[in-house]
Order: C-alpha cells, then sequence, then structure tokens
C-alpha cells in the first residue's frame, strides 16, 4: 500500500527536517558561551578546553536526531560534553584526605579569620587571590570537581547534574559536600602558605 | 573561632544551592535569624561561592564560536 509520498511531499519533509536540524544547531551554538566556561574547569589547559568543547558540538551536531524537541537542550549538551570528558581517558584521581567533619568544613574560615585577625566574612573572603581559587578548583579531584563546575559555574540544579553525570542524586550532594571541603582546605593551605 | 552548629551541617548546602522547598527555606531563614554562628557561616560560604564562579569565569576566545559554526552540516 502506498504510504501517500509524492515526489513533493518528499521535498518538503526534507526541507521540514533540514530547517529543524539547522534551529537545532543555532540554539545550541547559543550555549557555547556556557559550555566553554565549564568546560574550561573541567580540564587543565586553554587548549584541552577548546578541543574538548569543538569535540562536543561535532558529535551534538552528528546526533542531534537523539535530542528530543522540549526537553532540556542545556542537560543534553551537557552531558555529551562531560561523557567525552571522561572519555579522553581522564585518570581516575584518588581524593585527598580531608580534615575530620568538625574542623575540616570550617577549616579555610578559621584559617584566614585567624591570620587576618578580621571578623567581617566579606574581607575575609577577599583574602583569596584569583589564580589561587583558580589552582584550588584544578586540584580538587575530578570526580568531585565535575558536581562543583556544574552546580556553581554552569549554574546547573542537583536534578540536572544528576542527569549530566548519570549518578544519583544523592551523590551529586555528597560529592559537592565533599569537592565543596577539599576546595576550601586547598584554599586554607595557599592562604596560609602564602602569608 | 566557634563550634560547630548540626543545624547548620544540615541546611546550608542545600539553602545556598537553592534546593529547599518554599518550607525548608523558611525554617532554614528562621533559623539564620537566631543562630550567629550560622550566619556567619553563610554569609561567608556564599560570598565564597560568588568568588569562585567570578575567578573562574573565563570568557571563550573569540575565534571558537567559529570554529564551532563551521562544524555545522552544510545545507544541500
Amino acid at each position: 500500500m502506498s504510504d501517500g509520498s509524492t515526489p513533493e511531499t518528499d521535498a518538503r519533509r526534507i526541507a521540514e527536517g533540514e530547517r529543524e536540524r539547522a534551529r537545532f544547531e543555532e540554539e545550541v551554538l547559543e550555549l557555547a558561551d556556557q559550555v566553554y566556561r565549564v568546560a574550561r574547569r573541567l580540564v587543565s589547559t586553554r587548549e584541552e578546553a577548546e578541543d574538548l568543547v569543538q569535540e562536543t558540538y561535532a558529535r551534538a551536531f552528528r546526533s542531534w536526531r537523539s535530542y528530543t524537541p522540549g526537553t532540556n537542550l542545556r542537560a543534553w549538551i551537557f552531558r555529551i560534553l562531560t561523557n567525552l570528558n571522561i572519555d579522553r581517558g581522564r585518570r581516575e584521581q584518588r581524593a585527598p584526605a580531608t580534615q575530620p567533619i568538625e574542623e575540616g568544613d570550617y577549616f579555610l574560615y578559621n584559617r584566614l579569620e585567624a591570620e587576618t585577625g578580621a571578623d567581617d566574612e566579606e574581607r575575609i573572603v577577599e583574602r583569596l587571590s584569583q589564580d589561587g581559587i583558580v589552582d584550588a578548583l584544578s586540584a580538587v579531584p575530578h570526580d568531585f570537581r565535575d558536581v562543583i563546575v556544574l552546580v556553581d559555574i554552569g549554574d546547573f540544579t542537583y536534578q540536572d547534574a544528576a542527569q549530566i553525570l548519570d549518578i544519583p542524586i544523592g551523590t551529586v550532594m555528597s560529592r559537592l559536600h565533599r569537592g565543596r571541603r577539599i576546595l576550601k582546605q586547598q584554599l586554607a593551605e595557599a592562604a596560609v602558605g602564602e602569608a | 573561632m566557634f563550634d560547630p552548629c548540626a543545624k547548620c551541617e544540615e541546611v546550608l548546602q542545600p539553602f545556598l544551592d537553592r534546593e529547599l522547598s518554599d518550607a525548608e527555606i523558611a525554617e532554614a531563614e528562621s533559623h539564620l535569624d537566631e543562630c550567629t554562628y550560622c550566619r556567619k557561616r553563610y554569609k561567608f560560604e556564599e560570598k565564597l561561592r560568588m568568588y569562585v564562579r567570578l575567578a573562574c569565569a573565563e570568557e571563550m576566545p573569540p575565534d571558537l564560536k567559529a570554529k564551532l559554526a563551521a562544524l555545522r552540516t552544510p545545507l544541500y
């Protein structure tokens, strides 16, 4: 039985498909700044970040049909980004030993407060340098850093971060908590080292 | 140096990440109103997150967007 297709309807369908794809590509390209900002903190160098973003876009454009219109496009493209980053053969890193909870989470605050003698939260934080923060974040092991970067720099919810990394939401929360503690520990050590 | 507060531990992270329900936010805010220790910690963590976000935001190199656009499927 004929499906009713004619050369004209086929041509229309193809043209519509092309338009849909062009729209999709434009929408994905609009996210490029955000994708780069996150990619830059997932890897060590600017060159690696550029490569990773280009690979991400090449894959996104190739597999555009796997995106379901109306669903979260940001989460979709960031999932490609984080999967590619993992595929790039990053090393498994062991998390450094953190301070016991009683001290660990207050480590940075206490160190900075003791050092500056300040009792003002803003002034205490201003003691940190931009380079120091970037270095401290890059020293956080990948699994923990991925979550921090997605939530704090990518502005994703816990739910989106869980979907992107394909891990349970509870794992997002625990990695975030642990990762931030490691970050603060690194910052505290750097701040004391500079004094 | 202050004594850690168990309540603060429980709600600080999801509160700062805006992941609490309205009822939980109200509970956290009322706790912050009455607990000096948690209020200081909250302000510190909030500032720290803002600093991390600002320090780590690096603009995309200008030529990268053109490279990405070049990866688009050519129109036939």
